[in-house]
């Protein structure tokens, strides 16, 4: 996972789990309004994204929050790439990743479990 | 679209709008009316029944398939098609790869991989578009022309449901890959991989990021992306 990469470039303590897990605070500067602008955003819940938007603006500033959702909206588009066509993780990834993808949850998202699980449901 | 908003950078402006038009430009495998019908159908599933009814089944396949209820809003598509951008446009996170052998033995893989990019391309386009108050963007007006038949022959089964694109194998000196697996996934038909990665570039880089925000906190959040719509890559 790339934030753990980009928070040592940045010699910042993030908390990986808080990805999959809402109550945890990521340790990111201004994790509640990054958290609920993408939330909202991906969950197309366009009348709460307004009032987000105006708070995460006052506390971050007008170009961060529009920020956030170039970036929010780019990866609701890659998710579908990697979601449609199975890729496998690099290797280097994978190598570095496998305590992490279980302690966070990701695991549960690998493509060939997901497929097994829904097969004879 | 997002006429002269100073908050967002005239490369994505401009590439955002480069899109739209080349989306209304034949394909390989669909003319640009189709191309067109595939954005439009993917807007109309955000409020397809079928698609609510197995969005909220523990299992999406366990819900009516689309031969036993079919999507809203029939159009000029063919169904399977319309299927593809259903679930690819509702819910991504539970796609299998049964249901892509299924799909895949009705439409050809360097169909299906341009389905994919158009409405993957078209998400980023409306995504931001809705985030920002606008409202989806006025697609342009198909251009004439006929579907080439043009697609990468040298793509190679690599480990994913598609061929990929072909690359020279092992890692940088600082052990990251030469090419990452997501650049490679639309590999077999390269227009389609222009169309998407154009339009994806200006939002995001693995380094250096060009926005106000940090690199964790880009990272922060498309890993939220990616938890939501449970992508495991």
């Amino acid at each position: 996972m790339l934030l753990r990469a980009s928070s040592q470039q940045e010699n910042r303590e993030v908390d990986l789990n808080s990805v999959t897990h809402e109550d945890l605070d990521s340790g990111v500067e201004h994790n509640e309004h990054l958290r609920a602008l993408t939330e909202a955003t991906i969950q197309n819940d366009w009348l709460r994204l307004g009032a987000i938007r105006r708070d995460a603006e006052a506390a971050m500033g007008n170009q961060m929050t529009v920020d956030a959702l170039v970036v929010a909206s780019a990866f609701n588009g890659i998710t579908r790439v990697a979601d449609a066509t199975g890729i496998p993780l690099d290797e280097s990834t994978e190598d570095r990743t496998t305590d992490m993808r279980e302690s966070t949850g990701i695991a549960r998202f690998d493509y060939e479990e997901k497929s097994a699980r829904y097969a004879n449901s | 679209m997002y006429a002269k908003n100073p908050l967002l950078s005239e490369t994505l402006r401009t590439h955002h709008a480069e899109a739209l038009k080349a989306i209304a430009s034949p394909g390989d495998f669909f003319t640009g009316a189709e191309r067109n019908e595939m954005v439009r159908v993917a807007r109309e599933a955000l409020d397809c029944q079928l698609c609510a009814q197995r969005r909220s089944s523990l299992s999406p396949y366990a819900a009516p398939s689309a031969a036993e209820g079919a999507h809203d809003g029939p159009g000029e598509l063919d169904e399977v098609v319309v299927e593809l951008i259903h679930r690819l446009r509702t819910d991504p996170g539970r796609i299998t790869r049964a249901w892509f052998d299924a799909i895949t033995q009705k439409i050809s893989k360097q169909a299906y991989v341009e389905v994919v990019s158009v409405v993957a391309c078209s998400v980023i386009v409306d995504t931001l578009h809705n985030a920002m108050g606008l409202g989806v963007p006025q697609l342009s007006p198909p251009r004439p022309g006929h579907p080439n038949k043009q697609y990468n022959e040298q793509a190679v089964e690599d480990g994913a449901w598609v061929p990929l694109l072909a690359v020279t194998p092992g890692p940088t000196e600082t052990n990251q890959p030469q090419t990452w697996n997501i650049t490679r996934a639309l590999g077999l038909v390269p227009n389609a991989l222009g169309l998407f990665f154009n339009t994806f570039r200006p939002h995001y880089a693995l380094q250096d990021i060009s926005l106000s925000l940090s690199q964790s906190q880009a990272e922060f959040v498309a890993a939220r992306v990616s938890a939501i719509n449970e992508c495991f890559y």
